[in-house]
């Protein structure tokens, strides 16, 4: 597997992963903002987003429809389609493509669900490896207190009930998140996770994840072009004259 | 007396079984008493009617049946319906929206079904959706991953009929090529005929490829309706005694 740039791609890949709770939405947010800002070319996506599979996706969760194997391919059947519809194009045309969450979501959540990790892999290979991936290292209690605090309302697949760890929602939901956090510790040296101190205060790991991406890209390469207006044709300016208000 | 008793039905053997690859998670294969049989070959071919056929001699002679085919799953059928009706998916997304509804008839309805000792007709199974992502140049070793899900099934039937005749059956009930079928989104040509004639070609190609993995049982479809359905029931009933 390669990345982006080790396959020539003008444009860079931005992948954050983490628990949910461990505050990477917020994060990424932020970096988006900031590059933004700079008038670089940046575009965002989001897992499970792609308009037209999202329909069948909520439809099995709410109808509780998932196994293992639909679950997993059902995401990634949601993947493929904003990978080939938005992502390569898009790193093709040299932009800076930040996802909230990457195959790696996959790869932790399928494998917790007892998909074998061949399988899951293979079936992602189509997909490139990002150039630079954050992971929000939280620890488990303080991802569990940001999405408890408030007694949400646990989804049936967020909490894996699926899995029947525990008849109570928020105790499957904690074991759940524990071996998923298991996964992805074990998988941040294999794919260069940078790992972010997500039990930090936002700006300082804010500061952290700006000062690595300007470190690692050359962000200037990014810039949109300074967008010279066109000149518009002689007989439309001269309309436009005449239909100017009077002051 | 024995004789009598018996009633003439024959009761099934057991099927050794097995995943292609990874197989479900969590299924105990010794449970599944039932039979799988596919049965594959292009539209027109005779599949379908060969299926009606054979639920009707099956259920006459004691077995209770289910059928599947694609995209005919709960969870994806109507949206998978939809994105191939705009023609809007690239092929990875597609290939892979294909297995989910593979993936989900296999678990909720062929699983169960085998489980409860039943003959489940699969109106084509893993090998068109593996042929038709071949064709559209999707890597065989990543399609035979992915469809590592999938049981290997008692007998595939590979109805063969040549694209020539294929069509001529096509226009004798329709009038008109299917868009899919003609393999049109390959951009093979731009005349619908030679597309649907170069496309219907590459993919009998690809199923003598399969065969040599898989082992179809190739079937000549351009007999008449009643000698291929003996052939199939021959076949059928030597499946279920187990022989």
């Amino acid at each position: 597997m390669k990345t982006f740039a080790e396959l020539n791609f003008p444009g860079r890949l931005i992948a954050v992963e983490g628990l949910d709770g461990s505050g990477k939405s917020t994060q990424i947010y932020l970096l988006k903002r900031w590059l933004e800002l700079q008038d670089l070319k940046v575009y965002f996506s989001e897992w499970n987003s792609s308009e037209l599979v999202k329909s069948a996706t909520s439809k099995g969760k709410k109808r509780e429809l998932l196994t293992p194997t639909t679950f997993s391919l059902i995401h990634a059947t949601d993947f493929a389609d904003r990978y080939e519809r938005h992502l390569v194009p898009l790193l093709r045309a040299g932009y800076l493509v930040l996802c909230d969450r990457y195959i790696f979501t996959a790869f932790g959540r399928d494998v917790t669900r007892g998909c074998p990790p061949e399988w899951v892999r293979g079936i992602y290979s189509f997909a490139a490896l990002p150039d630079l991936t954050f992971f929000f290292k939280s620890d488990l209690e303080v991802s569990l207190k940001r999405i408890l605090e408030g007694r949400p309302q646990l989804k049936y697949f967020e909490a894996g009930m699926d899995l029947r760890l525990s008849t109570d929602p928020y105790e499957s939901f904690r074991i759940f998140q524990g071996r998923i956090l298991e996964q992805y510790l074990a998988m941040s040296t294999e794919f260069n996770f940078l790992v972010v101190d997500a039990n930090q205060l936002v700006e300082r790991q804010q500061a952290v994840v700006r000062e690595l991406v300007a470190q690692q890209l050359d962000l200037g390469r990014f810039r949109r072009a300074e967008s010279v207006p066109a000149p518009a044709p002689a007989d439309l300016r001269k309309k436009a004259k005449v239909e100017e208000p009077v002051p | 007396m024995k004789n009598v008793a018996k009633n003439h039905i024959v009761v099934p053997r057991r099927s050794a079984r097995r995943f292609y690859g990874h197989g479900i998670p969590g299924v105990d294969l010794d449970q599944l008493a039932g039979k799988l049989i596919v049965v594959e070959g292009a539209d027109g071919s005779g599949r379908s009617t060969q299926i009606v056929r054979l639920v009707q001699w099956m259920e006459n002679t004691g077995h209770a049946t289910v059928q599947v085919g694609l995209k005919r799953s709960t969870l994806v059928s109507e949206e998978l319906e939809q994105a191939q009706h705009g023609n809007i998916l690239s092929r990875t997304t597609l290939s892979l929206f294909y297995a989910t509804d593979f993936a989900d008839q296999l678990e909720n309805i062929i699983l169960p079904a085998l489980k409860a000792g039943f003959v489940v007709l699969a109106d084509r199974y893993i090998y068109t959706l593996m042929a038709r992502d071949m064709v559209r140049g999707m890597d065989e070793a990543w399609l035979k991953n992915l469809y590592g899900v999938a049981l290997e099934p008692d007998i595939v039937f590979y109805l063969n009929v040549p694209p020539e005749e294929l069509v001529q059956r096509t226009f004798a009930k329709n009038a008109a090529l299917d868009y899919w079928e003609s393999g049109m989104d390959l951009g093979l040509s731009r005349d619908m005929f030679d597309s649907f004639m170069k496309y219907q070609t590459t993919m009998q190609a690809t199923f003598r490829r399969l065969q040599a993995s898989y082992g179809f049982t190739i079937v000549d479809g351009m007999r008449p309706l009643d000698v291929v359905n003996t052939e199939l029931r021959k076949k059928i009933s030597a499946v279920v005694a187990g022989k």
